[in-house]
């Protein structure tokens, strides 16, 4: 058969089309449930102009204001004798020179911007997903290589580990290192929802590294055997390379699910993206916009994950 | 040099018992070179991946230069590195340049600086006549040239001895002979050699004496001129009406 030369802009014109209908879709069936679309609630989620009131710390008088600019700079003298400077927004001054003020008495605000719950929700995420994907890429590799031990008791026990994590569901897993382990080594929550985590995490990849490692072929070893590598050294300079190159694209996976999976450590009261979201909603009642938001958020800490695994894999593939 | 007494392997799968190499007795000289042939599965490549431990052997024992492998204190891999093996499939590291293929032992093993493992890695590499691919990946290359980058790799750790299992089993016709000829050169310098091989002609030009393998057991061990002329073993004369 000749092979066709084909246009490919009509098809890439179609998918944008079904997209663009699927919105069009969605938008008209939440029309129909009269749903009261309220995007100018959101950005406040994300950051806010946070006020800052500023007062007087003992009873004086106010002694002389200075503008600066959008600032205002008080000075005021206490009845004790000291004196206090005092910066506050000009637009919010509420005393005047010559006023007596009290102790406790506010003088005006300073306002700063400051991350939104939605904001402190992703960065929440971002280290627990970081802090427990490195532990448990480390516990994956040692388990990994366990199972491939000649060690009987090394190979038992890395097998007893992963199918205890496998076979249980991460949610009752947070929920065991939270309440028993959490408790009897009194631990915090985020150490038990990152050791958690780490632990499910390394279980899957000791089995990726397990296959990987398996993949190559064994001639490869023998050859750096032969040249009088140790056991470890062929692991260390010819197996893993090779193997890690393999096994790229399932390790992308599993790091990409363990950022989703960060979402479970919220019933343990950890404040993460989720939690941030269902937080926001119950001031907000902005439900659908906010979880729009936080999906979207996920997908910014996700797609240049996939984007950073493929470059490393073409990199890794220049040997090809 | 080699000292090989009344070597077993005995291969156990699934209750299938195979005796690869049956009570094998020899010795190889310095400077010495071996051709092993037999009919596939006949035990020769497993007797010579016995002869650097790669196979773990079930009695009896080998020695190189004293050295006896079966000692449990005898430290393998510094055996090992006086032992250059040559793999039917190259076995070089893909993930690796053709120079960091003939550097990684060196480095690791040897311990020696990045300019003299560089030095003694281009000099083997001009040696084979592939100087020109030292920064090339091994899939870029041909097989010849692969086994050829394959043998100065082994050549780097300056081994006593050379172990050949088929090394031109995998190549195409018209490359087989750029590897012989490196192999020659070899044997002409003076290096101690056992080499697995279907090549009759390298057998017949270079060996110093010709082993005769079939069901694990050694059946003829003679110079070239008297085996392939005067084969005494029936089974070694049937083998040889075959392929000649």
């Amino acid at each position: 058969m000749i092979k066709k030369k084909r246009l490919l802009w009509p098809w890439h014109l179609l998918t944008g089309l079904i997209l663009v209908g699927l919105a069009i879709a969605l938008w008209y069936s939440t029309s129909l449930i009269s749903y009261e679309w309220r995007w100018n609630r959101v950005p406040q989620y994300f950051a806010y102009h946070a006020e800052e009131a500023q007062r007087a710390a003992d009873y004086g008088r106010v002694e002389s204001i200075d503008a600066d600019g959008s600032r205002a700079r008080l000075v005021l003298s206490a009845e004790s004798g000291g004196q206090q400077v005092v910066e506050v927004d000009r637009d919010s001054l509420q005393v005047a020179v010559g006023d007596d003020v009290s102790e406790g008495d506010s003088l005006g605000v300073t306002r700063h911007w400051a991350a939104g719950p939605l904001l402190w929700g992703l960065w929440t995420t971002l280290w627990i997903s970081m802090a427990s994907g490195a532990l448990g890429l480390l516990i994956g590799l040692a388990t990994g290589l366990c199972r491939l031990s000649p060690n009987p008791t090394l190979r038992d026990l890395s097998t007893v580990y992963v199918e205890l994590v496998r076979g249980t569901p991460l949610l009752v897993q947070i929920f065991i290192f939270y309440f028993f382990i959490g408790t009897v080594l009194n631990l915090s929550r985020e150490f038990a929802g990152v050791a958690a985590l780490a632990l499910f995490t390394g279980a899957y990849v000791a089995e990726i590294v397990r296959a990987g490692v398996q993949s190559i072929a064994r001639g490869q070893d023998e050859a750096a055997r032969s040249l009088g590598l140790n056991a470890a050294q062929s692991m260390r300079h010819v197996v893993l390379p090779q193997a890690f190159k393999r096994v790229l694209p399932p390790l992308a996976g599993q790091f990409i699910s363990l950022v989703k999976d960060t979402s479970l450590v919220s019933v343990i009261a950890i404040t993460e993206l989720t939690k941030s979201g269902r937080e926001a909603i119950t001031t907000s009642f902005s439900t659908f916009e906010i979880w729009f938001c936080v999906a979207a958020l996920y997908l910014v800490i996700n797609l240049p994950l996939s984007h950073l695994a493929g470059r490393l894999e073409r990199r890794l593939g220049q040997s090809d | 040099m080699i000292e090989v007494r009344d070597l077993v392997k005995v291969f156990d799968t699934r209750g299938q018992v195979v005796r690869a190499v049956d009570n094998v007795s020899t010795q190889v000289a310095r400077g010495e070179v071996l051709v092993v042939i037999g009919p596939s599965g006949s035990g020769k490549s497993t007797f010579l991946r016995c002869l650097n431990g790669l196979e773990a052997f079930d009695a009896g024992s080998v020695s190189i230069d004293g050295v006896d492998l079966a000692d449990p204190r005898t430290d393998i891999n510094a055996y090992r590195r006086e032992v250059g093996m040559v793999f039917q499939h190259f076995n070089l590291f893909p993930h690796m340049t053709v120079l960091e293929n003939l550097c990684l032992a060196q480095k690791v093993v040897r311990k020696r600086g990045k300019a003299e493992r560089e030095d003694k890695a281009r000099a083997l590499l001009a040696k084979v006549g592939i100087a020109q691919k030292a920064a090339e990946y091994p899939s870029r290359l041909s097989g010849g040239q692969q086994q050829r980058v394959a043998i100065a790799r082994a050549l780097c750790m300056e081994p006593k001895v050379m172990l050949f299992d088929e090394p031109t089993s995998a190549l195409d016709p018209e490359m087989v002979g750029e590897v012989l000829d490196v192999m020659k050169t070899l044997a002409l310098e003076g290096m101690t050699m056992v080499c697995v091989t279907h090549e009759m002609g390298f057998a017949r030009e270079v060996a110093d004496r010709v082993l005769f393998f079939d069901h694990g057991k050694l059946l003829e061990d003679a110079p070239p001129a008297q085996f392939f002329d005067a084969p005494r073993d029936p089974r070694a004369q049937a083998f040889l009406r075959q392929v000649l």
